[in-house]
């Protein structure tokens, strides 16, 4: 079996207040895995996040990254290979041009100037934004920053990247044009956590789905396995996807043999319709 | 007398550059819409930041527009000369206007921002009160004459055209020059990092902080919270004692997202190499030559 890229180990963390915000966490991520971490609000999802980045010092457990620890010294090393796109985008642009936003990440692990003019070109045409360039950020739309705070990441060139929650806010254009740059990024075989509310999208996106509650893992399987279970389901204030349950009606009014065979998409949904009839 | 009518060629001069510009540019907005628009989204507060992104001169070499601005001060203020100013002035409108393609109305509105203060602080200099009718002028109001003379009104004329043109000079470099870049020139300068990153922060943080107060102050409005004084007060102090406490908790958020992608406690931005051309050098220097002959043969 390949080693895990990234590991967690029995990872506690206690806020500032005496809350546990995780309690005992442990998890394995393989490379090129396409994970969605769902979960109600509070149960502990950012914090893991920015416990595996290092932002978030927790109390106690272990980080191992490609087989090694990750301790104060090569801290460093973690950050700049996992990277988190957050939420609120303008919680996470610092600059006041684009160029300098997207340079920030690359200029912080002391590359070059060369590398890093190379590195920002590159991820503002990876994100189809290379004209927004000499803007400032105060002047770009909601969709825009989205793209701009990926684009930051993207410079980083990390290998793991993280999504806190990145299709709140969005229209359903700029929706879709997030689910095109995953979907381009997988092809690249990165690995990639998504925390979301949406278990649509989960369903249809993830091969992995991790479920927080209370700090702790509750669920970490298959969309199917998880979306099949209600208890889990229940427990983590969740519903089951729109396409499962129309499935899973479908079969119990026998109009669909029981093939197991779940449409994932739309498109699926529609094929598997088409054969129908 | 020589010097009265040098003065009144160089404003005729000026008049009929400005009348020309006006026609010019509405000529081509009858073509073409405006190519630079970025769109009005804060309001009139942010014009000038505005401007300085659509500027057609802001691919200009930051540290050469901000020291011409800033020569082009020092002589304005040390040469103290009227003619000095004219042609400062009418450089300055060329550059900002021409150069950088901004409207004569935009320029005019953006100019006209200090003239209370100026005509306050120089009428102060030209009039003057006295029980009895002296001075070249004078007008009778009630039990005393406010009076005044040639020479005090060309004192606060001359006074008045020497402040303008400082003021476009830095205009000049207001309206062309995005704040990243004049923050990037005083870092060149070796002003110390504590200020440069404070004011990278800061003018971030202005359109931040506008948009969330912006939003509370809708939602307050929307729940009747400024209908009356009494109601606008108490408003007014909660929604800035929320502001403090909005911004305490985005500082944090802040200070995580850079801590993510590797902040170590030094911030440097990408900046652009932006290239001086031979030509702008030239030109700025023959400006200056001419300023210091013009204060020559008129002093």
């Amino acid at each position: 079996m390949k080693q895990p890229i990234l590991s967690v180990r029995d990872l506690h963390y206690v806020y500032g207040n005496g809350q546990a915000g995780l309690d005992g966490v442990n998890l394995d991520i393989n490379e090129g895995e396409k994970i969605a971490v769902i979960g109600s609000n509070g149960a502990g999802k950012s914090t893991f996040f920015l416990n595996v980045n290092g932002v978030l010092k927790a109390e106690r457990g272990e980080i191992i990254y490609r087989g090694t620890t990750i301790t104060r010294k090569n801290l460093k090393e973690l950050r700049k290979n996992i990277g988190i796109v957050f939420q609120d985008a303008d919680n996470q642009i610092i600059a006041s041009t684009v160029r300098a936003e997207v340079g920030f990440g690359p200029m912080n692990l002391k590359l070059p100037k060369e590398e890093v003019i190379k590195r920002v070109d590159e991820a503002l045409t990876y994100m189809n934004i290379l004209d927004f360039k000499d803007r400032p950020p105060h002047y770009l739309s909601g969709g825009e920053k989205k793209k701009v705070s990926i684009a930051d990441i993207i410079a980083m060139k990390s290998e793991i990247i993280i999504f806190d929650e990145p299709t709140v806010a969005l229209d359903p254009l700029n929706a879709e044009m997030l689910e095109e740059v995953l979907e381009k990024l997988s092809r690249e075989e990165k690995t990639m956590l998504i925390s979301t509310h949406d278990v649509d999208f989960a369903y249809r996106w993830a091969e992995r789905i991790i479920v927080f509650c209370q700090g702790k893992i509750i669920a970490d399987g298959s969309p199917l396995e998880i979306f099949q279970n209600e208890e889990v389901l229940k427990q983590s204030n969740l519903k089951q996807p729109m396409l499962l349950n129309v499935y899973e009606s479908l079969v119990q009014k026998q109009l669909v043999a029981d093939e197991k065979k779940y449409p994932r998409s739309i498109e699926e949904f529609q094929k598997m319709i088409q054969q129908l009839s | 007398m020589n010097e009265m009518m040098l003065l009144f060629l160089c404003g005729l001069l000026a008049a009929v550059f400005l009348l020309a510009e006006v026609r010019q540019h509405n000529h081509a907005h009858e073509g073409t819409h405006h190519r630079h628009k970025i769109g009005h989204k804060h309001g009139e507060g942010f014009v000038i930041d505005m401007h300085a992104y659509a500027s057609k001169i802001s691919h200009w070499n930051p540290s050469f527009k901000v020291i011409l601005a800033i020569v082009t001060l020092v002589l304005c203020i040390a040469l103290n000369n009227p003619c000095v100013s004219l042609a400062v002035l009418i450089v300055m409108a060329y550059l900002t206007m021409v150069k950088g393609g901004l409207s004569v109305s935009e320029y005019l509105s953006v100019m006209m921002i200090p003239i209370v203060f100026i005509l306050l602080g120089t009428l102060a200099i030209a009039i003057e009160f006295s029980y009895q009718p002296i001075g070249q002028y004078n007008l009778h109001c009630g039990f005393f004459y406010v009076y005044t003379s040639q020479d005090k009104l060309k004192e606060m004329i001359f006074l008045i055209l020497k402040v303008f043109a400082a003021v476009s000079a830095l205009q000049m470099m207001t309206l062309s020059t995005p704040s990243s870049e004049i923050i990037s020139v005083m870092r060149k300068a070796h002003v110390p990092t504590l200020i440069i990153e404070l004011m990278n922060i800061i003018y971030r943080y202005i359109f931040i902080l506008l948009d969330v107060y912006s939003k509370m102050k809708n939602s307050a409005d929307s729940r009747q919270g400024y209908c009356d004084f009494r109601t606008s007060c108490y408003t007014f102090g909660g929604v800035a004692g929320n502001m403090l406490i909005v911004s305490l908790k985005k500082a944090n958020v802040y200070y995580d997202a850079m801590e993510s992608r590797c902040y170590d406690g030094e911030m440097v931005f990408l900046e652009e190499e932006k290239k001086v051309a031979a030509g702008q050098i030239i030109a700025a220097a023959i400006f200056v030559v001419v300023l210091l002959m013009l204060w020559w043969f008129t002093k």
